[in-house]
């Protein structure tokens, strides 16, 4: 049963070593999904390209799917899984502030890594960048900490908030996902541009 | 016809399935006040301390023993292999490894049977699985195990039986005579802690 | 190659991390490790006073030798082999015609120290708390998401330029 390495005793080397091949993998799925291009991945934002839409919404709904069978066939122990602690206000204001970092960077903390690695140097200033922030942050976390800590709900699901079944959650969202993307490749014909792919 | 026709048939039609699927939950659910009644009356959380006796000797890793009496009372005197979680500890994070898992038999004891009864009622409320209670506690321990008496009649064959069982079972716990002695201490297993419940961190903290 | 497909590759990558460790991926957290440390190999003592990187460093606790860090050097060489099988290996610094490289560099600071900081406040970035969180279905994972997206949107029109 999983998760496995919180259930067995395993060492730690073994676990950071499972890290390292994991991050492999979500550094060549990233790369490969073209994520190391800021251009593209700002297409979003002007509905000239939506990958970051398809390979975002396509990849949270196959490990929900793939976790929602693990528990029913009882491979997974759903009560040890990481869920996020929702802090109301530093949710909402951290993710606007990220917000207008990508949108002015062009790149979010993992694709700016998988970018460098393959020699963008937009990418390497943007990694610069965010240490920068990362340590601003913490010189001037005293200023922060009561924003930081406010409105703590706990690790809450969306579908107890709503109200529904877990199983009937993972519908909706991937209703709403497949709908966007419908709505994403028509965007994409209607802003069409050239292709940007060969420069990047 | 298109990747994204095809991964829309195919999304939405395991979302069909995890939603019609009936929910499962493997953590533990909350007793009302009925239910529980019903876990008290029906009295299979006892055991008997010649059990106990038994698989200690046998080193049968069914059960794991928790003395819920103060550390002191515990440093003082404890059966072999026990692990100590004060009662008024019984919920922390620590004690809850132990205590709301499903691998191993938790038998509670105290002196008596009050304390260990109260933690296992509280247990038993939260819904966790798996816990026990010494009958009659460490008192009575003493008496049929360390202080056994003869039976009066020997007529009784089971009683007899019985009597020699604890007779070999106060030489493995006391180390008195026989062969057994040395290894009586070493034998206590070191407590297996089950990681089940511990929180995984995550998230980018 | 199909974005579909590759985020089917990442959903499977991520689905691993969950199975294996009970958590999903994660970014910026690894950073978060290297700022710690730099912190306290200048000055250990004020590490340890500071709320925040404290808790990071308490009891001679190396955070560099933490999953995320590893992680993260797993993303730099799936990056770089994923690059290589594709041909993408090259040092350029991409942006729009229309702008100079330097001020592409300024902006990707600038962004980089937003992303930063906000990351810190709101948990996680885009892969911690929007991409894992999405898949545990968590509240905060989806809240996350849509302010990261939806101030995008909304600052998209002013920053064309870099872009388009």
């Amino acid at each position: 049963m999983g998760p496995l390495i919180p259930l067995n005793d395993i060492s730690e080397e073994i676990n950071l070593l499972v890290a390292f091949l994991i991050g492999i993998g979500f550094g060549f799925s990233l790369e490969q999904a073209g994520f190391s291009s800021s251009r593209k991945l700002a297409g979003m934002f002007y509905g000239y390209d939506t990958t970051v839409l398809k390979v975002f919404f396509t990849a949270a709904i196959t490990a929900m799917i793939g976790l929602t069978l693990f528990n029913e066939l009882g491979m997974i122990d759903m009560s040890i899984v990481y869920v996020n602690d929702y802090f109301v206000r530093s949710a909402i204001i951290g993710g606007i502030i990220m917000g207008a970092g990508f949108i002015i960077g062009g790149f979010c903390p993992g694709t700016s890594a998988c970018a460098a690695a393959i020699g963008k140097i937009d990418a390497m200033y943007f990694l610069l960048g965010s240490l920068i922030g990362i340590f601003i942050f913490g010189q001037t976390f005293p200023i922060w900490e009561e924003l930081y800590m406010a409105d703590h709900m706990g690790p809450v699901k969306i579908s107890d908030t709503l109200g529904v079944k877990d199983g009937v959650m993972v519908l909706i969202v991937i209703i709403v996902a497949t709908l966007m993307f419908w709505l994403g490749e028509k965007a994409e014909k209607r802003f069409k541009r050239e292709d940007i792919t060969k420069e990047i | 016809m298109s990747t994204r026709v095809i991964l829309t048939i195919v999304f939405i039609s395991f979302g069909l399935i995890a939603a019609i699927l009936p929910e499962k939950d493997y953590s533990s659910q909350e007793l009302d006040a009925k239910q529980l009644l019903h876990e008290i009356q029906v009295e299979n959380y006892m055991i008997s301390a010649d059990e106990i006796a038994e698989a200690l000797i046998n080193e049968d890793p069914e059960y794991q023993l928790i003395d819920v009496r103060s550390e002191e009372e515990f440093k003082q005197y404890s059966l072999p292999g026990a692990i100590n979680i004060p009662f008024e500890k019984l919920f922390d994070e620590e004690s809850l490894a132990y205590i709301d898992q499903i691998a191993r038999k938790n038998v509670f004891y105290s002196n008596g049977t009050t304390k260990a009864s109260e933690a296992w009622m509280l247990a038993k409320q939260k819904g966790f699985q798996n816990n026990y209670i010494l009958r009659g506690g460490l008192n009575n321990w003493y008496k049929t195990i360390i202080e056994p008496n003869e039976p009066a009649s020997a007529d009784d064959v089971e009683a007899y039986y019985e009597y020699q069982a604890r007779l070999g079972a106060k030489q493995f716990f006391t180390g008195q005579g026989a062969a057994q002695s040395s290894g009586a201490k070493k034998k206590a297993r070191a407590p297996i802690k089950r990681k089940k419940k511990k929180m995984v961190a995550g998230g980018c903290s | 190659m199909n974005p579909y497909l590759a985020g089917l590759m990442l959903g499977v990558v991520l689905l691993a991390a969950f199975y294996i460790t009970g958590r999903g991926l994660g970014a910026s957290g690894a950073m978060k490790s290297v700022v710690v440390s730099s912190v306290a190999a200048v000055s250990r003592d004020y590490a340890e006073s500071s709320h925040y990187y404290s808790k990071y460093i308490a009891d001679g606790k190396n955070p560099m030798k933490s999953w995320l860090v590893f992680e993260m050097l797993g993303v730099l060489v799936g990056g770089f082999i994923s690059g290589a099988i594709s041909g993408r290996l090259k040092f350029k610094i991409e942006k729009s015609p229309k702008i100079t490289n330097r001020k592409r560099i300024i902006l990707a600071v600038i962004g980089g120290i937003l992303f930063g900081f906000g990351s810190q406040l709101g948990r996680g970035c885009t892969s911690g708390a929007a991409l894992s969180g999405m898949a545990v279905l968590s509240l905060a994972g989806y809240v996350t998401l849509m302010a990261i997206f939806g101030t995008g949107f909304a600052m998209a029109y002013f920053f064309r330029k870099n872009w388009i």
